[in-house]
């Protein structure tokens, strides 16, 4: 449904938030962690859950940079209700997932044997 | 790639074969005699008196969300009734099949009805109702209400609304077809792993389920977005956040939910389908499958789900209990809290819908507290409605009556559901009648919600009242029903009775069972009244005009617009001053007031896409039933196509100039009553004089906090 | 009460606000098209859930885990692929600012160009593991990993497809509101993409390859 206010829709401020700089360190910042974290990963440099957390890290960071880069997810005028519905989308992500690993973890600590070293996640 | 499939399948027809058809079936078949006849009827009705064009042009192709509201609400109805029609077979087997020397007929032990055919029974009247019965109606009265709430044109996606309801529709026909092609799944409403899986339940039944739930489940994702995008972004000017009303705030939250959770049922049933047509291994006995992740995924949904259909419920009695105790809704921003402090809370209480699971006291406390501090928030709501009633001027109408029932009922659902709350409760009464005794006084708060919105908004959409006294009569006949059926229920489950018992074997529930049948009569009587309901009104239609603000009392800004709504909603826009807006103007003496400048009014075209897509989607689900490969690629093919030729075609909408706007506003209100004349004491004394004017109005300090209402 | 009507002069209070401001097209299109990602990353949320239930030791039935099959590096290629082509669909956008149509043509060429490469890395990946006999159907934990990395794969490919039709629409179109919405919605969609794959190669097949 066109409104057709009569101003040039290219002028509009979603479109003009468009930046190559920020495009370009977005790329770079979750290159560098994605390519530090396969460094880590295939070379086995750290031990095991140390590995975890440094990958888990990397993950965050270039998550962080790609929406902030990439997505233009701040507090600006044309950005806050985007903003906003992601910020209330976290918490669900969390618990989702959260709670369902903790639950089965609980469930398996119950009923499935523990067979010392097989391999797996957990 | 693709599993083997037990039993014949050709490349042309898929499964599909004449012996899926149960022509045999002594119930199946004249039922399916009667549809034919009544939908040759149909056809011969509207061939008959030329209105197919109309149908056409204003109902199947339209984009106007009061139309699409009103058709899903008849979409809603509809399928009450085929719910309610599973729900009487399922009284009846059980009351003839109760002991264990009942005797059996038509192929059946004990009762009427085949285990297999019983638990089809009970499987489509739990998905019908909530999904296709209870969701449709609340969205269908969403999407009347919340853009005249709002002071909207429209909803913000006009084609997205019908597509919705397109989707919904199709939903409908594929559950709908399942009755006469082939059978339907007979593993409860929600599944259980594995006997969903292709080696359990190797006929299509489990296949019309897993697709008719993606379709509603997209059709519903779809609505949640408008609602959401609506609300946000096209509310009037002045249509502050702390003046939305009551309604609109719970639909939001009601829609945050569905936005967030219906991604999970598509995820949980989408592996069902894996399972089943690719072989996967997500919840088989065996290769590393979890059986409860299933029930785990469904329930990350499901319970969420819950909250979907009740907000809005509370949102609507939330509307109806102040027009008709005129007085403003008691504590407008703990209502508003408590709204998302349920949606909040939604989200972490999914596992007390399987406590027996067996993963340990930590997990179950978690859930159990969570379960438990829903109580908070409801509660909350309840004494607000208590308060706003309390030295109300309350007028006892139809509408009111239920909205009244459905807090009862909250009473008696609320308070089981915190016993159930309890894990050790909860393995005792696992999967009990008592259990479906209680999760129906919740759904069933919801319908009396629905009916009271349907006749506490009916003449705003249509511009006459519904007869009040059949209105009171139903209820009173529902309300019997309801308490003979639900009662007796509770006690069953006290006395461990399981629930989906196609032969209850102990003869000491057969009293209870037969006042279930007779409760079930009495809901017949009640159907009647509603008929009744309806022909009365609509034939005494004249003497019942109603005014832009049908009851005289009420408060939100939908009663601002002349009744019958017009299809641009409001000739002008209103700015919007006050919370209430609508009672604001009344007691401030500017009820007459109009606008005195018309502009012109930009208008989205009818389009006939959505319903072509609703089809195609209902072909897709039909043929991916059906294992018909070629069907499925090319139906899927046509809706991206209809897609890709919707977005180059685009739609300028239409113009209405402002003179005309300003003939057709003049013509309303003409033929309507006046509505600067309310029908009680004119809204001065006790409580129609308060409002709130939110945070900026002028002089509202003085009326915020406990208004005085003298006589 | 003394009510507080006296204090409104029915002459000055305004009632009406007429049509003087017609919504923003392109606002309330992006905004509710990251609603839908949102959701769609909701979708995402429950299968890492289902992930990371069925990637216990158990769960791959004695069979083999993504520690035997991952190659770290090899998807790294692809990562970088992915990431290449979102940076691509930004220069697009930088030069719909300026209303270059050119340069909006050569960004979605070149997004969707290092989209198949990204596409067609993962196809060939999938025939690596199923010539090794690593497929779907041999184990839960399997399955899990499949449906996750292939439902991000066919997001991928509906991506493309819309990114055709965009090259078309800018090609044969003026930039209308519609057309720019469109434009704005794809790219956010492109991005989360990538955001969603950081997740998907961090915790599947780079957490799964050291476990």
């Amino acid at each position: 449904m066109s409104h057709g206010h009569g101003s040039n829709p290219l002028a509009h401020p979603e479109v003009q938030m468009a930046n190559n700089r920020s495009y370009v360190t977005g790329f770079i910042v979750a290159s560098l962690l994605m390519a530090a974290a396969t460094v880590l990963v295939s070379g086995h440099l750290l031990p095991p859950f140390a590995l975890l957390l440094a990958i888990t890290g990397c993950a965050g960071l270039a998550i962080i940079a790609q929406v902030y880069f990439l997505l233009h997810m701040d507090l600006s005028e044309h950005s806050i209700w985007n903003t906003v519905a992601l910020i209330m989308f976290i918490p669900l992500f969390v618990i989702t997932i959260g709670l369902t690993w903790w639950m089965f973890s609980q469930l398996y600590l119950r009923t499935m044997p523990m067979i010392p070293g097989m391999p797996g996640m957990h | 790639m693709l599993v083997n499939l037990p039993g014949p399948w050709n490349p042309w027809l898929g499964r599909l074969a004449l012996s899926e058809i149960p022509y045999t079936n002594p119930i199946l078949a004249p039922l399916f005699v009667v549809v034919v006849v009544l939908g040759l009827l149909m056809v011969a009705g509207i061939t008959y008196y030329g209105k197919w064009g109309y149908l056409w042009k204003e109902w199947l192709t339209t984009v106007d969300h009061k139309k699409l509201g009103i058709m899903y609400i008849i979409l809603g109805l509809v399928m009450l009734f085929r719910g309610f029609i599973d729900g009487l077979m399922m009284r009846t087997q059980q009351a003839m099949a109760v002991g264990p020397h009942a005797s059996g007929m038509m192929g059946a032990v004990h009762g009427y009805l085949t285990p297999f055919h019983f638990g089809q029974i009970y499987s489509a009247h739990g998905m019908i109702m909530i999904l296709l019965a209870a969701t449709p109606l609340l969205v269908g009265i969403m999407n009347i209400v919340i853009p005249l709430q709002i002071g909207a044109r429209d909803m913000a996606y006009p084609y997205l609304n019908a597509l919705g309801l397109w989707i919904t529709a199709a939903a409908v026909v594929l559950i709908m077809a399942s009755l006469f092609v082939g059978d339907f799944a007979h593993n409860g409403w929600f599944g259980y792993a594995p006997i969903f899986e292709l080696a359990y339940s190797p006929g299509v039944g489990v296949d019309y389920w897993i697709w008719t739930f993606q379709l509603v489940a997209l059709g519903t994702t779809l609505g949640s977005i408008n609602f959401i995008a609506t609300i946000v972004k096209m509310r009037a000017p002045g249509m502050k956040w702390s003046r939305l009303p009551m309604f609109t705030w719970a639909s939001l939250s009601a829609n945050i939910i569905a936005l967030t959770s219906f991604p999970c049922l598509q995820v949980a049933i989408g592996l069902v389908a894996a399972d089943r047509y690719l072989g996967t291994h997500f919840f088989t006995a065996g290769f590393g499958g979890n059986l409860m992740l299933y029930t785990n995924l469904f329930w990350l949904w499901g319970h969420p789900e819950v909250y979907f259909v009740i907000l809005p419920a509370f949102g609507m009695i939330s509307e109806i209990i102040p027009t008709f105790s005129e007085k403003p809704l008691f504590g407008y921003v703990t209502m508003v809290l408590a709204t998302f402090a349920i949606a909040g809370v939604s989200w972490l209480v999914w596992l007390h819908h399987f406590f027996t699971m067996g993963m340990g006291p930590y997990v179950s406390t978690e859930f159990s507290v969570a379960t438990m501090l829903v109580g908070i928030p409801t509660g909350v709501k309840v004494f607000n409605w208590a308060f706003t009633m309390y030295r109300g001027r309350l007028t006892y109408t139809a509408a009111m009556y239920w909205a009244l029932g459905a807090l009862f009922l909250l009473l008696v659902g609320g308070l089981t559901g915190m016993m159930l709350s309890i894990p050790a409760i909860n393995y005792m009464v696992h999967n009990s009648v008592f259990v479906v005794a209680h999760f129906h006084m919740m759904l069933l708060c919801i319908v009396y919600a629905i009916f009271g919105s349907v006749i506490y908004w009916f003449p705003k959409v249509f511009g006459y009242t519904l007869n009040e006294a059949w209105g009171k009569v139903m209820f009173w006949l529902f309300s019997a029903g309801t308490a003979l059926v639900f009662i007796p229920m509770f006690m069953e489950g006290f006395m461990g009775m399981t629930r989906r018992l196609d032969w209850p074997f102990d003869p000491h529930w057969a009293p209870y069972l037969n006042i279930q049948v007779l409760g079930i009569l009495v809901y017949v009587l009640s159907i009647l009244a509603f008929v009744v309901m309806l022909y009365v009104s609509i034939r005494d239609r004249a003497q019942h005009r109603a005014a832009a603000d049908a009851w005289g009392t009420s408060r939100s800004l939908e009663w601002l617009t002349a009744s019958p709504v017009p299809f641009y909603n409001f000739a002008v826009v209103p700015q919007v001053n006050a919370r209430d807006e609508v009672a604001w103007r009344r007691e401030h003496g500017l009820s007459a007031q109009r606008a005195s400048h018309y502009d012109a009014i930009h208008m989205p075209n009818n389009t006939g896409i959505a319903i072509i897509i609703g089809g195609l989607t209902f072909v897709l689900g039909f043929a991916l039933t059906w294992r018909i490969w070629w069907l499925s690629l090319i139906s899927l093919l046509a809706i991206i196509v209809m897609m890709i030729y919707r977005s180059a075609k685009g739609d300028p909408g239409h113009v209405i100039p402002a003179e005309e706007v300003e003939r057709m506003d003049r013509e309303a209100e003409r033929t309507m009553p006046r509505a600067d004349l309310p029908r009680h004491s004119g809204g001065v004394l006790g409580g129609a004089i308060a409002y709130d004017s939110g945070a900026a109005g002028e002089g509202s300090a003085n009326l915020r906090g406990a208004p005085d209402y003298r006589p | 009460m003394s009510s507080a009507a006296e204090k409104v002069d029915p002459e000055k209070v305004v009632l009406w606000a007429g049509e003087h401001e017609g919504h923003d097209v392109i606002s309330t299109r992006t905004f509710g098209f990251w609603l839908y990602i949102l959701s769609d990353g909701m979708l995402f949320a429950t299968l890492f859930a289902a992930y990371g239930v069925l990637s216990y030791a158990h769960s791959y039935y004695t069979g083999p885990t993504p520690a035997q099959f991952v190659a770290p590096w090899y998807t790294f290629i692809q990562t970088m692929a992915l990431f290449l082509s979102v940076l691509a669909y930004g220069f697009s956008m930088t030069a719909l600012k300026h209303g270059n149509r050119a340069g909006v043509i050569n960004g979605l060429l070149a997004a969707s160009v290092l989209g198949v490469v990204f596409l067609g890395l993962d196809i060939h990946d999938v025939l690596r593991m199923f010539g090794m006999h690593i497929t779907p159907w041999t184990s839960g934990g399997l399955s899990a990993f499949y449906m996750l990395t292939q439902v991000h794969a066919a997001h991928i490919f509906f991506g493309l497809i819309w990114m055709l039709v965009m090259i078309y629409q800018v090609m044969r179109k003026e930039f209308t509101e519609e057309v720019i919405g469109r434009l704005i919605s794809l790219r956010m969609f492109w991005q989360f993409q990538a955001v969603m794959w950081v997740f998907i190669y961090v915790f599947v097949y780079l957490w799964g390859y050291m476990s």
